[in-house]
């Protein structure tokens, strides 16, 4: 597999310990978090599999125009409107959860419009590229934060006031039943290969897709989710773990650089999550707005030969956006990416009984292409 | 290709037009409009009705190092009914924001300790998010005012004597516990383990700290003082230290123990009638500082054996005293915690029980490889 492909996988999984599902497992902690956890696993895995699977036999190829292909006009018109729905509310749930971020804690005094105005332009900036160009983008950035982010994360498992004993004592809930909002948290991690959707269009040669490659990201993804579940236990305790609203800032807030240029590891760590949370945001909004693309023919706005259809939805994504700033809470916006995660854990799987309809149809496809 | 060019500087001229909308940044304060509080002190005031003394030590800034190379700090003290009423009087005597995102030390005067207001405070410090969690939490004796504005003469510029006690950079001390906010935090909430602050004290006529006592706290509960040498029986079995001092008075040898190298290791048994059996096992290894008579190289087992005895003696005190009082600064619930499924675990009532009726198990093994450097 290319590796363009295990960086979607990665940023989702990285981005999660900024978005709300930590907050939503360790509200669980005593309640089937753990057992859900390992639920997930298995569940995810099974999911990245099959849907990475499905989009290695047609290379280069979108699912809306393999929805076009197979399907009527009355199914893929709402359903890829749905789509873009879907990815839109996605990075909008980051967007204003790290907007909600830099207001307590980075930027106290800046209005709350003007924080998340920036990160708007500077997203909407990016996915309106082309979707190579929006790998490379990728690329950099990753380059840039990651490793650092790594270092934050060795610095925390190296750190002297992490108790391994409270680790131990959450992890001895893994006898419960898992808990279903914990589970949905956690299948979240596992949608980054989702993004294929539209990202499959880079993909023009043919990938292999095998056990080695889903092995690896079952190991990746394992580590992720003890690293947001655990280190955050490890640093503040059990109990009273759900009392934290913004588990990960607590936990990084708890680590001190002695050495280091600013010791307050909260400021390091908010600002390249800043890169993580664009990333996201632009992957998901970039999937949004060329899903878009296929369902409005943007092509014949027209003012002297200037293409301006493609400009069209970004009034309404900055609209939507500011609007659910200013109106939610931090509860209500809990709630909401709940509520987001929980339909997720339906719809993907309905996704995957879909694409099989459309791999038989696609063989009918091609042969009738063949005669 | 002249008009691709055209299209670049139109770009260009458009992304200056939008800076130029940027420029005005009414929202931010400029560094020198900012006052930074170094040290935080609450107290207990004489006056009910505002039950909240703070103080607060705060940096005055200069603009060079040569122009004040003495420490210069400024003093804000106000009562108040609540800590933030408090702070939000306070901030209309200085000319400045005040801003607490530097401040790395939080001082709570003993007698407040005692009036058993841990909850308010706490909840004060957690919740405010430019309090840092990695600020360092002690007890200060007579009261909080007196340590905060209290400026020993070994203090340098910029870097305020105080912390370097917690800081295990300066001086390290196995006399002194270090408690994090975020640490004290997690302690206060579960149950098994019970938070221990480290106590500051003042020497008055050489205008020094004395960092070397500390007190053990639970909510509802008296706070327990710990001596110099229960509080180094707690460094010993739970931080990592490197030296350590022991004074051994027995059999009519009197000499000091230096130790180097200590391994300390606790498990908790616990058996089917909630019995709870507490097995501690203690490596020592060192050399003989200082002797009143003679000491003979020959001999160093049986100065091993009565470093063993000592310090077997020594450690059964600390135990029997905080089960006793039924404090457990070490963990030993937690450790119970970590090893036992949570729908077979004793009940938090039922545990501390049976932790005061525990039996108390301490293995030492003590090796001194050396008198020094004379006999």
């Amino acid at each position: 597999m290319s590796r363009y492909y295990y960086y979607l996988v990665l940023i989702n999984m990285i981005a999660n310990v900024i978005a709300s599902v930590p907050a939503i497992l360790l509200h669980f902690h005593d309640d089937g978090a753990v057992s859900a956890m390992i639920v997930s696993v298995v569940a995810g895995s099974t999911l990245v599999f099959f849907f990475t699977r499905f989009f290695t036999h047609f290379p280069g190829m979108t699912l809306p125009e393999l929805l076009q292909k197979t399907t009527a006009k009355w199914f893929y018109n709402p359903f890829i409107l749905v789509l873009a729905i879907t990815w839109f509310i996605a990075g909008m749930i980051t967007l204003i959860t790290y907007t909600f971020l830099l207001i307590r804690y980075l930027t106290p005094e800046m209005p709350i419009i003007q924080i998340s105005l920036t990160i708007l332009l500077a997203v909407i900036l990016g996915c309106l590229m082309k979707t190579d160009r929006v790998f490379y983008t990728i690329e950099i950035i990753l380059l840039l934060t990651v490793p650092l982010i790594i270092l934050i994360f060795i610095k925390a498992y190296t750190n002297e006031n992490l108790r391994w004993e409270f680790v131990k004592e959450a992890a001895l809930y893994f006898n419960q039943f898992p808990n279903l909002n914990a589970f949905s948290a956690c299948f979240f991690l596992y949608l980054g290969s989702a993004n294929l959707i539209i990202f499959n269009r880079f993909f023009k040669n043919k990938q292999n897709f095998g056990v080695k490659q889903i092995t690896l990201i079952v190991a990746i993804s394992i580590m992720t989710l003890f690293t947001t579940y655990f280190i955050p236990i490890g640093f503040n305790g059990v109990e009273g773990i759900e009392k934290l609203v913004y588990p990960w800032i607590t936990t990084s807030d708890s680590l001190r650089m002695k050495f280091s240029l600013i010791e307050r590891v909260l400021f390091i760590f908010l600002l390249f999550y800043l890169g993580i949370a664009f990333l996201s945001i632009l992957i998901h909004w970039h999937v949004s707005i060329e899903l878009l693309k296929y369902v409005f023919n943007f092509e014949k706005f027209k003012f002297k030969g200037f293409k301006f259809g493609v400009f069209l939805p970004i009034p309404f994504y900055i609209g939507v956006s500011l609007y659910f700033v200013r109106q939610l809470n931090e509860y209500q916006l809990f709630r909401l990416s709940g509520i987001f995660y929980n339909i997720l854990i339906i719809f993907f799987p309905m996704m995957l009984i879909l694409f099989f309809f459309i791999k038989r149809r696609m063989k009918n496809v091609k042969k009738a292409e063949q005669n | 290709m002249l008009k691709k060019r055209n299209k670049i500087k139109q770009f260009f001229l458009l992304i200056i037009l939008i800076l130029t909308a940027l420029s005005g940044c009414g929202e931010f304060k400029d560094i020198d409009k900012d006052v930074f509080v170094s040290m935080i002190g609450i107290d207990l005031s004489d006056d009910p009705e505002k039950p909240y003394k703070v103080t607060l030590k705060l940096y005055v800034p200069t603009s060079s190092f040569k122009q004040s190379p003495k420490p210069e700090y400024t003093y804000l003290t106000k009562n108040g009914k609540t800590l933030t009423e408090a702070i939000r009087i306070l901030e209309t005597h200085s000319d400045k924001e005040i801003d607490f995102g530097h401040s790395k030390l939080i001082v709570i005067g003993e007698e407040l300790l005692n009036a058993n207001k841990s909850k308010e405070i706490m909840d004060f410090l957690l919740r405010r998010p430019d309090i840092q969690m990695i600020s360092w939490l002690a007890i200060g004796r007579p009261s909080a005012e007196e340590i905060i504005k209290m400026v020993p003469q070994s203090e340098t510029a910029a870097y305020p004597a105080l912390f370097n006690y917690f800081d295990h950079n300066g001086t390290d001390s196995p006399y002194i516990v270090t408690t994090y906010l975020f640490d004290f935090r997690r302690k206060m909430l579960e149950t098994g383990i019970d938070p221990i602050l480290p106590l500051i004290e003042i020497n008055k006529e050489e205008e020094h700290f004395e960092v070397n006592k500390s007190y053990v706290l639970a909510h509802d509960k008296k706070p327990h003082e710990l001596s110099s040498l229960d509080t180094l029986i707690f460094n010993m079995m739970t931080r990592n230290l490197d030296v350590a001092d022991l004074v051994i008075n027995e059999d009519n040898q009197h000499f000091i123990a230096k130790i180097d190298n200590i391994n300390s290791k606790y498990k908790v048994k616990v058996d089917a009638q909630h019995q709870v059996k507490l097995n501690i096992d203690i490596e020592l290894f060192g050399y003989i500082s200082e002797s009143k008579d003679t000491i003979s190289n020959q001999q160093l087992p049986q100065y091993s054996k009565m470093v063993e005895a000592e310090t077997r003696e020594k450690f059964s005190d600390f135990f029997i005293k905080m089960l006793n009082v039924g404090y457990d600064p070490i963990g030993f619930g937690l450790a119970y915690k970590s090893k036992t499924l949570h729908n077979k675990r004793m009940s938090p009532n039922e545990w501390n029980e049976a932790y005061k009726n525990s039996k108390v198990n301490i293995k030492v093994m003590a090796g001194i490889k050396s008198t020094g450097s004379i006999q």
